[in-house]
């Protein structure tokens, strides 16, 4: 979790962060999974990544980043499949209010050996608003013919119809944005341990204050 | 004092009138039912009065409980006890029915000054309003209305209210897409939740719902005013006889309803 100062309302005196992290999975039968939640920086360039060598290793990336204001993250992962039936799996959510802008980068690269490797790859956008980005550079290379590769990807805007269907519940704007948003992030949140989970969503609703309505 | 009280009511959106003056009366313990053709206003009626910001309201007042209503926000009116049935749920990915009506109605009673119930207290509520609408307990931690059928949705809906207890409920079109035995088990779980203490407005395009929630009073909605208003017979002689006949009446009939529908 990583929640640098993202500077003023502009980004002025905000960090920027730029993250190398790597994992391999030399063994077989190994496992690295990465879960991060991105919140803060003015801009974050961050890519965790895993080297599946190992045969029947597994490679995993959960990710949700948050852009507000004048934020830019720029986040993916890297799967590299060297052994056989390596597999990995992505799920990344990004959602941009403000003028907030949020790039997926990723690349799945199964080599020649990498025999029957499996990829699955989930990447959603939330927008906020319409002045706020959202973007995805999936890469994909694969170099035998025996694996498989998946990737869907969405982009949605928060409705003033979900919005309108809370409150008329009786919830106020801000909690239908953090109850909407936490339900989208829910696939990544889980995966975190169960302290953390509720920190993060307390997190997502700071970063996002004000940002609807 | 009415617990709902709408006069000369003119509301449209984006310029264009919808709604040209309607009058209506709601009492504590009353069913009305508002019926009319497509595009005559009847979904414009029930987004105005649950405050939804695409409608501009400009001329008119409603009073609710002896209050303003038109200058209360939306969350306000439904911490109010103002509930609206949607035509069209919308639905909430990863967010729970549970969770989402754990945080509406502890939204609601945090208002009224009301202890905030735990999740165990909650539960044992829940199970008992699941009888009311013949409800699965698998919809309750399924994300609200995602991937549900046309018929759970409105279900739902009934369920939320069962829940929510309202004091005054609008059904917005909630016949639409209900197959006869939905429609049934839906509209017996508006009857058993009816009480002297609330009041339901039932939009409806079809007389079919009518026969399972009786109104008190029937309003026929046309080109945004209340034209005719009358008892329960009043759905079945539109049935037999359609909109036309009314349009077909002179303008004294729709002096007369006006008179009527604001008594």
């Amino acid at each position: 979790m990583q929640n640098w100062y993202p500077g003023d309302k502009e980004g002025k005196g905000g960090i920027f962060n730029f993250v190398t992290k790597r994992g391999k999975c030399a063994g077989r039968n190994s496992r690295i999974s990465w879960t991060q939640v991105e919140t803060g920086s003015a801009i974050t360039w961050k890519y965790p990544s895993v080297l599946l060598i190992g045969d029947n290793s597994v490679g995993e990336f959960y990710s949700v980043a948050v852009t507000n204001n004048r934020q830019q993250a720029d986040t993916g992962t890297k799967m590299v499949h060297i052994g056989a039936n390596t597999k990995s799996t992505i799920v990344s959510k990004g959602i941009s209010a403000g003028h907030g802008q949020n790039s997926y980068r990723g690349l799945v690269d199964v080599k020649r050996n990498a025999v029957n490797a499996r990829n699955f790859s989930q990447c959603d956008s939330l927008l906020l608003g319409d002045r706020c980005g959202a973007h995805t550079f999936p890469y994909i290379e694969v170099k035998n013919t025996t694996s498989r590769v998946e990737h869907e990807a969405s982009t949605s805007k928060i409705g003033e119809d979900q919005i309108f269907y809370c409150k008329q519940r009786g919830l106020s704007t801000e909690d239908a944005v953090n109850m909407i948003v936490n339900g989208f992030c829910k696939e990544v949140f889980r995966e975190l341990p169960m302290e953390f989970a509720v920190e993060a969503q307390k997190l997502l609703g700071v970063s996002l204050e004000g940002s609807v309505g | 004092m009415s617990l709902l009280e709408v006069r000369n009511l003119h509301a449209g959106v984006q310029g264009n009138a919808i709604l040209e003056g309607i009058n209506l009366r709601v009492e504590k313990g009353e069913i009305h039912a508002i019926m009319g053709p497509n595009g005559s206003g009847k979904s414009t009626l029930a987004g105005v009065l649950a405050g939804r910001e695409a409608y501009v309201v400009t001329e008119g007042e409603v009073l609710y409980q002896g209050k303003d209503l038109l200058g209360l926000a939306p969350e306000e009116r439904a911490r109010e006890g103002i509930f609206l049935a949607f035509q069209y749920p919308v639905e909430i990915p990863g967010v729970t029915n549970m969770y989402f009506l754990k945080a509406a109605l502890n939204a609601i009673r945090k208002h009224r000054s009301m202890e905030e119930l735990d999740a165990m207290e909650f539960l044992s509520l829940v199970k008992e309003k699941m009888k009311v609408i013949d409800f699965d307990q698998s919809l309750l931690n399924r994300p609200v209305n995602e991937g549900f059928s046309g018929g759970e949705k409105k279900r739902n809906e009934i369920f939320q209210m069962a829940v929510l207890d309202p004091t005054l409920a609008i059904l917005d079109e909630t016949d639409s897409g209900l197959d006869i035995d939905a429609l049934r088990i839906v509209a017996e779980g508006v009857n058993k939740l009816r009480s002297p203490e609330n009041a339901v407005v039932v939009v409806t395009h079809y007389q079919r719902l009518l026969n399972y929630i009786v109104p008190d009073f029937v309003h026929v909605l046309i080109d945004g005013r209340i034209v005719k208003s009358g008892g329960k017979e009043l759905a079945l002689v539109l049935e037999e006889k359609g909109y036309d006949w009314i349009r077909g009446e002179s303008g004294a009939v729709t002096a007369d309803a006006q008179e009527a529908g604001s008594k």
